[in-house]
């Protein structure tokens, strides 16, 4: 306890000096690495004097306290305004209250000497228990490091007290690292793809690295994630280059504070922080830098913890978890299956077969099941050796809208995403990988934005809160799902191109991209609508009055079908919702829904407003005439005239060329039939003559057969002509399984729509198939009459159980009580029908006693 | 100083916020709420259910104003926020006893 105490009008300036010169140091070049050890040493040069020094003020030996360095500090790696975590470890309880005075004067003294001291104390005793409610502190201790006063205690701390605690806690301190981790992970929406992130805390952050140390630490074995040399630079790297952000965040804020912000990442840019090759980088690219090593730490964290954290077993359990090994499906020949609920692969040599590779991504995306870490590295190890042998490296347009249009199409993108398949499929999305937008509404990078759109939608299927319930069934039944999420991946592609409208870009990509993949015209048109006005239902919303019905009627004229209103409405949900986790509020949503609902209404209560004058239809006569073989404008507009402006919105220029082709032979056959597969489905054009009956007879003979209307439309033009399409399904696998009976179905309904054969004795056979099977759910039947929305017609609206039969019932019922069918609009969403039909009777709208009729008619057959 | 709150047609919102800024107007707090007054709600039927939309959705701004501002602002909002329906909103004043900003404890109209 000799020499002369350090007056703390010295020490204080002593390190204020210190602190400068590193400071300088380090602007003028010198790494991150070396900076947070020059701190550290200063702060071990600070605190052990000033801890000798307190010694000797209260004359006291150091026998019975020493002090520990812990978490980063113990680490030695001390940012420039980090905490200092010191650790006061007492041998008896004798010695905290000896000890209490000096280390009151120690922790002011470097408190005024500018080091944030944030100090614990604990006996060696207390040290033997884990504090289950303070886990971080033992995680902190996992960095340990003797800083100043009795050794002895210090190593019977660390050679004997903690190593016997921490291995009876290990599956406890792993359970809970794991809850914290992920914790906090959630707390930052799982993405490293912030616009403004926070580099120690966010995914991809400094902490994610000590997570993972942590994890191997604590971890048993500590081999199994076999992570190369090579792997352990590239964290390294990235370890150094956040280091380096995160000590000039902290110089430049003045304080603890490491967010990087807009205009930090210009400043950090502009010297060009962390890189060593010299070249100059604006922030975007500099941000790219940035989150290329976010990534590297994000993925190294993701394999520790994809590891299962250990909970206490029983022996008994451990020998009947050995005998029963991991849970894998049978992989059906496949080089993949699903283990523990996540695809792993089973023989990597298979996947140089790229096909195969698609095939995974596929199944993924149907069932919902995300590829293991493994399977990722298998498919990252192909990419990654172009000396390998590819076959199959052309995907299809098929294929890839098989994935899109699958329900859970995130969980293939995705990873595709990581692996760079995406952008190999889709070069387009390239242009927006780790782009930072800047913006005060954007959370996101525009690449991670535009996933979050399609994860956003997926998650539709069991809806996470009240905003999303009313999009529910909408996503469930939305047609050519596989437009939507391809329109989705393209729609913000061009605020990566030089354009000054990012609209013009991305559908400049789409235009590429589409001719590469060989989309047809009619998908090409949708997803250009989709893009084009992928902006314009949310400024409807927002900047238009939607009770107006001039502002829903404007709308709908933009929209045109009900369809393309389905998936605009769900793009703007997701492109909304995907912004930042608050920007889709429960009022934007109900004020999106309340659009949709408005708009898909107008188009189901107009429908025989708007007729076509086809002398007007200048440009769509044109197209027909283009792709129709032969013929004149006189002869288009003889079909066009008079048909509902719908029948244009649902059916192509080749459509209405085709229906031109049957137009042409009704008079030497008076009933056309055109029948397509479509998916699982089928497809009916039935074109003929109007006659009592036709929409019942030929919804009579589609129930005769077993087959289930999901939809359909009835139109009629001018001159009389009827074109009815059906979608239906083949509830018994009829036509598909016996192909010589779709000769056999046609002659069927031409026959009976001409009268030639009965249709009773079709229905006597299925209706008693159809009495034995009740619906799965039962929904309320509902009848509707409407006499406002139509000058001609009234509207009757049906919703009612599916079950097979059900239109022509509907039908029969109409025929019978002498309704005509203007227009009818069938629509199927799981087991409840939505039927519309525009009546009148003899070309009025129906009156009351009729509108009574026909209510008491459909009760008694419907229910 | 005068508490101004007005609600108003999310539709007209843009068009007040940058009729206010042109008058000079910068800071407002806007909150998305629900109501109704005289304009009453009506139910929608889309799909068989019935969708009752009795809380129409309104945009609420607040503002403190000094005195001499009040009737300018007033008088923005009117010109900007009216289409002469029912449901064009309200505006509501009332007296403001004393602002504090945090920052720097200013007081008074300074504090605004």
């Amino acid at each position: 306890m000799q020499g002369s105490v350090t007056p703390q009008s010295v020490l204080g300036p002593q390190a204020d000096d210190e602190r400068q010169r590193i400071r300088r140091e380090f602007e003028s070049g010198v790494s991150a690495r070396q900076t947070v050890l020059s701190l550290c040493a200063l702060a071990d040069q600070k605190t052990q004097q000033v801890f000798e020094d307190a010694l000797q003020t209260h004359t006291l030996s150091s026998s019975g306290l020493c002090l520990v360095a812990l978490g980063g500090y113990g680490r030695r790696l001390l940012f420039p305004y980090s905490d200092l975590d010191i650790l006061f470890l007492f041998g008896t309880e004798k010695a905290e209250q000896t000890f209490r005075p000096l280390i009151s004067d120690f922790s002011r003294t470097l408190w005024d000497m500018g080091f944030r001291v944030s100090s614990a104390g604990r006996t060696i005793e207390e040290c033997k228990r884990i504090e289950e409610d303070n886990i971080e502190f033992h995680l902190a201790l996992l960095d340990r490091r003797f800083l100043a006063g009795d050794t002895e205690l210090f190593n019977r701390l660390d050679t004997r007290i903690l190593p016997t605690s921490e291995k009876a806690a290990r599956p406890f301190l792993l359970a809970q690292l794991h809850k914290l981790t992920k914790d906090r992970l959630n707390r930052y929406g799982n993405t490293i793809f912030h616009l403004e992130p926070n580099v120690k805390d966010a995914p991809g952050g400094l902490r994610d690295y000590q997570a993972a140390a942590w994890l191997r630490q604590i971890s048993e074995n500590k081999q199994s994630l076999n992570i190369t040399t090579a792997e352990e630079d590239l964290a390294s790297g990235a370890v150094d280059f956040l280091s380096a952000i995160r000590c000039f965040l902290h110089y430049a804020n003045g304080r603890n504070d490491n967010t990087l912000t807009y205009e930090l990442q210009a400043a950090a840019a502009d010297r060009s922080l962390g890189v060593s090759d010299g070249e100059a980088r604006n922030a975007a690219e500099w941000m790219r830098l940035y989150f290329r090593h976010a990534r590297t730490l994000n993925r190294l964290l993701l394999r520790y913890l994809e590891q299962k954290a250990l909970v206490p077993q029983t022996f008994r359990q451990r020998i009947f978890n050995v005998a029963r090994g991991p849970k894998t499906e049978p992989a059906n020949g496949r080089p993949f299956g699903v283990r523990d609920g996540m695809f792993e692969v089973l023989n990597q040599p298979a996947l140089s077969d790229r096909s195969q590779i698609f095939s995974m991504l596929t199944e993924a995306a149907r069932a919902g099941i995300p590829l293991s870490r493994q399977a990722e590295r298998c498919i990252a190890y192909i990419m990654q050796h172009p000396e390998l042998t590819v076959s199959n490296a052309e995907v299809s347009w098929s294929s890839l809208r098989e994935m899109l249009g699958a329900d859970y199409p995130g969980f293939a993108l995705r990873p595709m995403q990581r692996l760079g398949l995406l952008t190999e499929i889709l070069p387009e999305f390239s242009r927006i990988d780790s782009l930072v937008v800047r913006d005060f509404y954007h959370r996101y990078t525009v690449d991670e934005h535009s996933l979050r759109t399609i994860e956003h939608l997926q998650e539709l299927a069991d809806p996470p809160d009240e905003r999303a319930e009313h999009f529910q069934p909408l996503w469930r039944t939305v047609d050519r799902r596989d437009l939507l999420i391809f329109a989705l991946l393209l729609h913000d592609v061009g605020k990566g191109m030089p354009v000054e409208n990012h609209v013009a870009g991305s559908l400049e990509a789409l235009a590429s991209a589409a001719e590469r993949l060989k989309l047809s015209e009619e998908e090409v048109a949708e997803v250009h609508f989709l893009i084009e006005r992928h902006l314009d239902m949310s400024a409807t919303m927002q900047r238009r009055d939607i009770f107006d019905p001039a502002t829903v009627s404007g709308f709908a004229a933009t929209v045109g079908n009900q369809e393309r209103l389905q998936r605009l409405c769900l793009l703007t949900y997701a492109d909304i919702h995907a912004v930042n986790p608050e920007a889709l509020t429960p009022w934007k949503a109900d004020m999106l829904w309340q659009l949709f609902v408005a708009t898909s209404n107008h188009f189901s209560r107009t429908l025989d407003r708007d007729r076509v004058h086809a002398p007007d239809e200048t440009s769509l006569l044109e197209q027909v005439r283009s792709v129709l073989d032969g013929g004149t404008t006189e002869e288009i507009e003889r079909f066009l005239e008079g048909l509902p402006r719908r029948y244009l919105a649902v059916h192509s220029a080749n459509d209405i060329a085709q229906h031109i082709t049957m137009y042409r032979k009704l008079k030497a056959d008076p009933v056309q039939i055109e029948l397509r597969p479509s998916g699982r489905a089928f497809s009916l054009t039935l074109m003929t003559a109007d006659r009592p009956s036709l929409f019942a007879t030929i919804a009579g003979v589609l129930a005769g057969w077993g087959m289930n209307i999901i939809k359909a439309d009835a139109f009629a033009n001018a001159a009389g002509t009827v074109v009815d399409t059906f979608h239906f399904a083949d509830l018994h696998r009829t036509l598909e399984l016996n192909p010589t009976e779709i000769d056999r179905f046609r002659r069927s309904l031409v026959d009976v729509v001409n009268g030639k054969a009965p249709l009773q004795p079709l229905l006597q056979g299925r209706d008693k198939a159809s009495r034995e099977r009740p619906p799965k759910v039962a929904i309320e039947t509902k009848f509707g009459f409407d006499d406002n929305s139509s000058e001609h017609s009234t509207l009757l609206e049906i919703v009612a159980t599916d079950r097979p039969g059900l239109l022509y019932d509907i039908g029969s019922t109409l025929a019978r009580l002498w309704c005509n069918i203007e227009v009818a609009l069938i629509d199927t969403e799981g087991q409840k029908v939505i039927d519309v039909f525009y009546l009148t009777e003899q070309g009025k709208k129906l009156g009351a006693e009729k509108q009574a009729a026909l209510f008491e008619a459909l009760r008694a057959k419907l229910g | 100083m005068m508490k101004l709150e007005a609600i108003i047609q999310p539709s007209r919102f843009e068009s007040v916020k940058d009729a206010l800024r042109e008058a000079g107007i910068e800071g407002m707090t806007v909150t998305e709420v629900r109501g109704h007054g005289r304009q009453k709600g009506h139910t929608e039927v889309y799909r068989g259910r019935e969708y009752t939309v009795d809380l129409l959705p309104k945009i609420k701004l607040e503002m403190v104003l000094p005195d001499k501002l009040v009737n300018t602002v007033v008088d923005t909002i009117l010109k900007t926020a009216k289409t002469g329906k029912i449901g064009d909103g309200k505006i509501f004043l009332s007296r403001v006893d004393e602002a504090i900003r945090i920052r720097n404890e200013e007081r008074g109209e300074n504090a605004l």
